[in-house]
C-alpha cells in the first residue's frame, strides 16, 4: 500500500524528529510540573502555617496574598514572572504556576486538617497522646486521605495549565507541538499533531488521577466511620 | 515636588516608572474594550458550562448506561486535557476541516471554557445528587413522578444547595481562564494589555493594571463562595 | 481492580513513557575547541568581566532558517547569527563551547537583556529609534525589508490586494507599524492579529484565520511551503543590529570593531555567501 506509506500524516509519523520534539516537550512540562507541586507544598504548608497561626500580622500577610492570588489568571502570573521579574522561560513558568498553587495547597491542607481537628483532637489529647503523637496517629492520617483528591487535582491541573508557558516560548509540550506544526503544516499533519498532543496530556492526567483514586479507596477503605 | 519626583531614579526609569503609567493610561481605552470582551465571553461561557454541567451532570447520574458512560467520557477528556489544546483545535483545525468555517474568536471563548467547565460542574452536580442519595429517588418514584420529575422537583433543588459553592467556585476559575483568547489574538483584557505592553515595553503597569480588572471581577464570587459554604455548614 | 482496567492504564503509561525516553535521547553533543587565534591584547571593562565568567550568553532565534535554527535532531544551532556569537566569543578569547545560546521570540528578548539574562541579542533585532532609547544596538550587520507571506490559493498577488484583509503579526515586532504604513500609503484598510510566536501566525495563515504573515523576509523564508508564497512587495527596510543592554557600551564597541573588521577582510562577505544571504 504504497500510496498509505506517502500520505502526509504517515510521513510525518515515520520521522523520528516528530516524537524527538514531543519527547522533548513532555520531558520539559513534566519538570515544571513537578518542580511547581513540590515547591508549592513547602511554600503552601508554611502559607498555611502563617494564615491560621492565630498571630496578627502574620495571618493577615498570608490571608491577603491567599485572597489576591487566587482571583488571578495563571498567564498572568507567569506573565509577570517572565517580564517583570525577569526569569528564564523555564523558571518563569515554575515560580508563575507555584505562586498560584501554593495558595491552592494552602487552603487545601487546612480545609484537610480542619475536617478532624476538634473531635478526635480533643479526645485524643484527653486520652493522654502528647501533641506529636495525636497529629501523627489521629489527625494526619484521615486528614491526608482527605486532601488527596484536592491536591491531585491540582496536580493535574498544574500539568494542563504549564502549556500557557508557551507564550513566554518555553520549549514546553504546547509550544514543541506548534513548531512542529509549522514544519508539518498540511491540514492532516496540524491535526494529527493536535490530537497526539491532546492524546499525551491524557494519558499522563488520567493516569495520576486513576491511581490517586485507587490510592484514596484502599486507604479510606478500613477506617469506618472515625475520620471519614 | 515635581523635583522630588523627578530625583527618585526608581519612579523615573526602570519597569515601573512614571512615563510609562503615562502612557498606559493615556491608552486605557484598549484595556477597557478588552474588559468588556472579557465579561462577556466569561457570562455567556457561564451560562454554556451550567447547562452543559446540570445536563451532564444528571446523565452521569443515570441507571441507564448510555448516558453514563457518555457523561463520563465527556468528564474525562475535558478534565485531562489542557483548555489551550481544546481551544486550539477550535480556532485552526475546525476551519481546515471545513474550509471557511471561521468560528468567531468570542465564540472559541465562550464555547472553549463553557465545554471545559462544564465537565467540571458536571462533577460537581453528579456529587451533589448523589449525596441526596436513592432514597430519596424511590420514594419519589413510588409516588408516582417520573424519572424527570422526580429529578425536577424533588432530588435538583436539594443538590443545588450543596452544590453552589463549589459552583460559584468554578466560575471564579472560568473568569480566569477567559484569559487563553489572549493566545489566539482574541481581543480579550488579556491580549489588550499584553498587545499594549509588548508594543513599547510598558509590562509594568499593565500587568498591575490588567491583575486588579481581574481581581475586581473575580473577587466578590470569591466572596460569595465562601458565605455560601459557611451557610450549607450551618445547615 | 478490572483486568481490562489494569491493562488500560498499563497501556497509557508505557504510551506516556515512550515519549518521555525519546526526549531523553537527544543529548548534546560536545565541539571540538577552536585554537585561538586572537591575539591576547587588554580587553575593556565590560568585555573583560565576560570573559572572566567564562560564558558568553547569546540570545538567538530557534526557528529563522539561515540566521538563527535550533536542530532538533542534534540539539545544535547554525546560522548566521550564530556563528557572529561565535566570532565574538573567540575574539574576547573565549572558545565556542563557551558561548551558551538561549532561543528569545520577538516578544522576550528585550527583557532578557534588561534583567541581565542575556549579554547580547543576535536575533533578526531590528534597529529603530525608540528601540535605541532601551538598549544598546550595534552597527547594522545586515539589511532585510518586512515581506508579506500569502496561500497560493488566496489570489493575492501585491500589497494592494489586502484591502480589507486580515494580517497575522508576532507582538512585540515592527511589522505591525511597517504595514500599517504601507496601508496608509496605498489607501487601503487592513486589521491585525497579534500573536505571540511564528508558528502560531503561521498555522492561523493554514486555517485561514489570518490572509497574510508578516513579518521580515528572513523570518518567512523559514515558513514558505508549497502552498503559500513570498509576495514580490518589500518594504521598511530593517537593519538588524546585535542588541546589549543599555550603557554595555565596552561591549558594543567590541562588537563593532569586530563588524568593521569582518566588513574589510572579506570575512563578513564570506560568512553572508554561507548561509545564502545577499
Amino acid at each position: 500500500m504504497n500510496t498509505f506509506m506517502d500520505s502526509p500524516v504517515m510521513v510525518m509519523l515515520s520521522d523520528p524528529v516528530l516524537y524527538l520534539g514531543l519527547g522533548q516537550g513532555l520531558l520539559l512540562t513534566l519538570q515544571i510540573a513537578g518542580i511547581s507541586i513540590a515547591l508549592s507544598f513547602v511554600i503552601g504548608t508554611v502559607l498555611g502555617a502563617m494564615r491560621y497561626s492565630g498571630l496578627p500580622v502574620i495571618s493577615h500577610v498570608a490571608a491577603t496574598y491567599i485572597e489576591v492570588v487566587r482571583n488571578l489568571p495563571q498567564l498572568l502570573l507567569i506573565l509577570v514572572s517572565y517580564f517583570v521579574l525577569g526569569l528564564p522561560a523555564m523558571w518563569a513558568a515554575v515560580i508563575g504556576l507555584t505562586i498560584y498553587t501554593a495558595a491552592i495547597i494552602a487552603e487545601v491542607i487546612r480545609g484537610g486538617l480542619n475536617s478532624v481537628m476538634t473531635g478526635q483532637w480533643e479526645a485524643a489529647r484527653s486520652q493522654g497522646f502528647s501533641y506529636l503523637q495525636a497529629m501523627r496517629y489521629i489527625v494526619l492520617p484521615p486528614a491526608v486521605v482527605k486532601m488527596i483528591p484536592p491536591i491531585v487535582s491540582q496536580f493535574v491541573t498544574v500539568i494542563k495549565d504549564s502549556s500557557f508557558a508557551m507564550a513566554i516560548g518555553a520549549y514546553e509540550l504546547m509550544f514543541k507541538g506548534t513548531i512542529l506544526a509549522a514544519k508539518y503544516w498540511k491540514p492532516e499533519q496540524i491535526i494529527t499533531i493536535y490530537l497526539a498532543i491532546s492524546l499525551i496530556y491524557f494519558a499522563i492526567n488520567f493516569t495520576i488521577s486513576q491511581i490517586a483514586r485507587r490510592m484514596q479507596t484502599k486507604w479510606s477503605a478500613g477506617r469506618g466511620t472515625i475520620g471519614s | 515636588m515635581a523635583d522630588l519626583l523627578a530625583n527618585i531614579d526608581f519612579l523615573q526609569e526602570g519597569p515601573f516608572s512614571v512615563p510609562r503609567w503615562e502612557a498606559l493610561f493615556a491608552n486605557i481605552g484598549q484595556l477597557w474594550q478588552g474588559a468588556l470582551v472579557t465579561v462577556l465571553v466569561a457570562s455567556l461561557g457561564l451560562a454554556l458550562a451550567l447547562a452543559l454541567g446540570t445536563v451532564l451532570g444528571v446523565m452521569s447520574s443515570s441507571q441507564w448506561r448510555i448516558p453514563r458512560g457518555f457523561a463520563r467520557g465527556y468528564v474525562e477528556f475535558f478534565q485531562n486535557t489542557p483548555l489551550l489544546i481544546q481551544v486550539f483545535m477550535l480556532y485552526n483545525a475546525i476551519p481546515m476541516l471545513v474550509p471557511g468555517l471561521f468560528i468567531p474568536v468570542i465564540a472559541i471563548g465562550i464555547l472553549g471554557v463553557g465545554m471545559y467547565h462544564g465537565a467540571y460542574m458536571a462533577e460537581v452536580v453528579r456529587a451533589g445528587i448523589q449525596s441526596i442519595g436513592h432514597g430519596q429517588l424511590e420514594a419519589a418514584l413510588s409516588q408516582g413522578f417520573s424519572y424527570v420529575g422526580a429529578m425536577r422537583y424533588i432530588i435538583i433543588p436539594q443538590a443545588m444547595r450543596i452544590v453552589l459553592p463549589p459552583l460559584t467556585n468554578q466560575a471564579v476559575s472560568l473568569i480566569k481562564n477567559t484569559s487563553v483568547l489572549a493566545i489566539i489574538a482574541g481581543g480579550d483584557l488579556m491580549y489588550a494589555g499584553d498587545s499594549f505592553a509588548g508594543r513599547y515595553g510598558h509590562y509594568g503597569p499593565t500587568y498591575i493594571v490588567v491583575g486588579l480588572l481581574y481581581f475586581l471581577m473575580c473577587f466578590p464570587l470569591a466572596r460569595l463562595t465562601r458565605r455560601l459554604e459557611s451557610r450549607t455548614r450551618a445547615n | 481492580m478490572k483486568k481490562s482496567g489494569l491493562l488500560l492504564l498499563l497501556s497509557l503509561v508505557l504510551v506516556v513513557s515512550a515519549f518521555a525516553l525519546a526526549g531523553c535521547g537527544s543529548k548534546e553533543p560536545t565541539e571540538p575547541a577552536d585554537p585561538g587565534n586572537e591575539p591576547a591584547a587588554e580587553l575593556p571593562a565590560g568585555v573583560q568581566a565576560i570573559k572572566d565568567s567564562g560564558q558568553l550568553r547569546v540570545g538567538v532565534k530557534a526557528d529563522v532558517p539561515n540566521f538563527g535554527l535550533l536542530d532538533a535532531a542534534t540539539n545544535k544551532y547554525a546560522g548566521m547569527e550564530i556563528d557572529l556569537a561565535y566570532a565574538l566569543a573567540e575574539r574576547m578569547g573565549l572558545t565556542k563551547d563557551d558561548v551558551k545560546f538561549e532561543a528569545v521570540t520577538a516578544k522576550t528578548r528585550g527583557p532578557l537583556l534588561d534583567n541581565g539574562q542575556l549579554d547580547v541579542v543576535i536575533a533578526t533585532f531590528t534597529i529603530k529609534p525608540e528601540r535605541l532609547e532601551q538598549w544598546n544596538f550595534s552597527e547594522p550587520y545586515y539589511q532585510d525589508e518586512v515581506g508579506l507571506l500569502v496561500k497560493k490559493s488566496s489570489g493575492i498577488k501585491g500589497l494592494a490586494d489586502l484591502d480589507g484583509k486580515v494580517v497575522g503579526v508576532a507582538q512585540g515586532a515592527t511589522s505591525r507599524d511597517a504595514v500599517q504604513v504601507e496601508a496608509d500609503k496605498a489607501g487601503i484598510k487592513v486589521s491585525f492579529l497579534e500573536f505571540a510566536t511564528y508558528p502560531e501566525i503561521n498555522a492561523a495563515l493554514e486555517s485561514g484565520r489570518v490572509d497574510a504573515f508578516s513579518v521580515d523576509k528572513s523570518i518567512l523564508s523559514g515558513y514558505v511551503t508549497e502552498n503559500s508564497v513570498i509576495l514580490p512587495d518589500g518594504f521598511s527596510p530593517q537593519d538588524y543590529g546585535a542588541a546589549m543592554k543599555k550603557g554595555a557600551d565596552d561591549l558594543t564597541d567590541f562588537f563593532n570593531e569586530m563588524l568593521a573588521e569582518m566588513e574589510s577582510n572579506g570575512d563578513m562577505a564570506a560568512l553572508l555567501k554561507k548561509w545564502n544571504l545577499s
